[in-house]
């Protein structure tokens, strides 16, 4: 194995030279925040540019949506260590939230989607508070057993519509929720970029290191958990929110879909989890492919979403993300006479190992 | 009178989860991987009976004998596809990180789902046994006869199975591999291998239990999913790796689900035995029965 990874590596070296790789890491990272406005920029210039609602700005809005889901998955299970499979419960109660509240209630919908925020986010304190005492296999199960239940639940209550669902005719148009998610899309990566940087965030990386650790430093374990894990759910909350009336319909399948819960762990991996870029670039890519094959090969994305799983954790854990700054950080070999490498490989270790 | 038959059907059927459970189990105890695509190995069972029968004779309806034959088939055919999965999947993530192993799992599922759809489309089958009389009465308390011999034999399996590891040779390096890796391959215990046999004993048993369960409920391809989350609450509940907890897990998980749907409504049984999960996990987290499993 080592022998042929040498091998590709020389020739890749020769094309992609890890110093360059290395620049460009740096650079996104200082200049993150200037990034981070000029797409802002370029995805609120489309609508004005002239795409119009159709096609293209339904798949648009959807990446950002997957983009907003996979970033929220990432803060809890990339950053913190706690891989949840039952995310889409969020997501699930923030859509019927805003589903009944405008068409039983006569809300608003701007009244509606904070409402449905904030149920979403107690809704996670509570589960939280719960859940988050298990670990590993206990925990992702757990958390996928919560979200069974919610749709189960939804299919049972007649307020939900049961299992037929409810269908939503009075919507705001494409243009609004193309903007809504847009929003929420950069308000979340800010936010998880700023947090990545202070204590907080710190705090979450060692709890996914070395909980045990992170606990004798006199860290609450527990407070930072459950934060990040409401954080998650007030993102996913608020999609949900905003899914219902933008999909016009909404059904136990649909608000609390499990594959949709892989799906966007596979965003969050291919990019490269615990990072801040890697969960939206896999949820760009991720989706894309799978806009293309819902296209051209009508039945098969759910096929092909468990296949790019299986490569995904197989062939590159680490994501794109991780895999390139690892690749960068080859350099330091050279650097520092081969201490900085074996930092580094100890940290993917550690993390690996847990 | 009402609660005795509510329990007597659950104890049918939860024999039934309790073989599957235990295989969950064995892989659980041994390899140390949560194996999410089990209910899909009892899918694809309940489907290989049901095609033996169907092209073999024309229909899904058999007598009980013809019925019983297609099962080892099931059997054989499971175990293959249970080594095939840890050979060339599960096997390449072993020792990595727990959530990969999930994901792995996960994605098998997803695709051996969705293939089944593909191919055989979403609806529900079944396979039909005729007897003269389907049940019978015993002081009151009717017994479906094909519901028995579902019992019977996921008894029989898990019996089997037992058996297989405490007496056997294979049986023996399966349970020093669960012991300790490192150590079995050094008296000469091929691990790999011994891994491999333990997911296909694992998927053969779910396999045979598939068939019993397209006679007495139905089959479809996403029925995968409830049976591995069924096989989980009843591994926590008796403890990872004592088959004997998995078993009275298995029988008390049915006569729970068969009560709450005889006396609430059936739609509510996985919120139920869901919530027991959680209130099990929090407060008696290695199980009722369980030596040593880390939370």
């Amino acid at each position: 194995m080592s022998t042929t990874e040498e091998e590709s590596d020389g020739a890749l070296r020769s094309i992609l030279p890890p110093k360059q790789v290395d620049w460009f890491i740096n650079v996104c990272d200082h200049y993150g925040w200037a990034l981070l406005l000029v797409g802002a920029l370029v995805g609120a210039s489309f609508p004005v540019l002239g795409l119009e609602g159709g096609y293209y700005m339904t798949v648009l809005t959807e990446m950002y949506l997957f983009a907003i889901l996979a970033l929220s998955w990432d803060i809890v299970g990339g950053q913190t260590g706690y891989p949840s499979f039952g995310n889409m419960a969020f997501f699930g109660i923030g859509a019927y939230a805003t589903a009944i509240l405008t068409k039983d209630f006569a809300l608003a919908f701007p009244t509606a989607f904070l409402l449905a925020g904030l149920l979403a986010v107690s809704f996670a304190g509570l589960i939280g508070i719960i859940v988050l005492r298990l670990r590993g296999h206990y925990f992702a199960i757990a958390t996928l057993g919560v979200l069974l239940v919610a749709q189960q639940v939804s299919r049972i209550l007649d307020i939900t519509g049961g299992s037929s669902g409810k269908i939503l005719l009075e919507t705001p148009t494409a243009e609004t929720f193309y903007y809504l998610f847009l929003g929420l899309l950069v308000v979340e990566i800010g936010l998880v970029y700023y947090i990545s940087g202070t204590r907080f965030g710190f705090v979450l990386n060692a709890i996914r290191d070395d909980e045990e650790k992170a606990t004798a430093m006199g860290f609450n374990t527990t407070y930072y958990k459950t934060a990040a894990w409401m954080l998650a759910g007030l993102f996913t909350g608020f999609a949900g929110a905003a899914y219902s009336l933008f999909n016009t319909f909404i059904d136990p399948q649909t608000a609390y879909n499990g594959a949709w819960n892989v799906e966007l762990i596979a965003m969050a991996l291919l990019g490269g989890s615990g990072t801040v870029a890697g969960p939206v670039l896999g949820a760009f890519g991720l989706h894309t492919i799978i806009e293309l094959v819902e296209t051209y090969a009508v039945g098969w994305q759910l096929v092909l979403l468990g296949g790019a799983v299986i490569v995904t954790v197989i062939g590159f854990p680490n994501g794109v993300v991780g895999t390139l700054s690892e690749y960068a950080s080859q350099m330091d070999y050279y650097k520092h006479g081969g201490m900085a490498a074996t930092d580094t490989d100890d940290g993917a270790e550690v993390s690996a190992d847990e | 009178m009402a609660a005795t038959q509510f329990v007597v059907n659950g104890l049918l059927v939860g024999a039934l989860f309790a073989a599957v459970a235990v295989g969950f189990a064995l892989i659980w105890g041994v390899v140390d991987i949560i194996n999410l695509a089990h209910g899909e190995m009892v899918m694809l069972g309940g489907y290989t009976s049901y095609w033996v029968l169907k092209l073999g004779t024309g229909t899904a309806e058999s007598s009980v004998l013809l019925f019983l034959a297609s099962i080892p088939v099931a059997i054989g055919l499971l175990f293959v596809v249970g080594y095939l999965l840890q050979r060339t999947l599960v096997s390449r993530v072993i020792g990595t990180d727990v959530f990969l192993t999930l994901l792995v799992t996960f994605g098998a599922s997803i695709a051996i789902q969705q293939l089944a759809i593909r191919a055989w489309t979403a609806n529900p089958r079944s396979i039909q046994v005729r007897f003269a009389e389907q049940s019978m009465a015993l002081g009151g308390i009717v017994v479906p006869k094909m519901k028995l011999i579902a019992f019977a034999g996921a008894l029989a399996l898990t019996v089997a199975m037992y058996v297989f590891l405490q007496k056997t040779r294979t049986g023996r390096a399966i349970r020093a591999v669960s012991q300790n890796p490192e150590a079995a391959a050094l008296v000469g215990i091929d691990v790999e291998h011994t891994r491999a046999v333990t997911f296909g004993v694992s998927s053969a048993i779910a396999g045979g239990i598939g068939a019993f369960i397209a006679v007495i409920l139905n089959i479809q391809p996403q029925m995968g999913l409830i049976y591995t989350l069924k096989s989980f609450i009843i591994v926590v509940f008796g403890g990872v790796g004592s088959i004997p907890g998995a078993l009275i897990g298995g029988l008390l998980l049915g006569s729970v689900e068969e009560l709450v749907s005889g006396f609430i409504s059936s739609q509510w049984t996985l919120a139920v035995s869901f919530s027991l999960l959680i209130v099990l996990l929090v407060v008696k987290p290695k199980g009722l029965f369980g030596e040593g499993a880390e939370q």
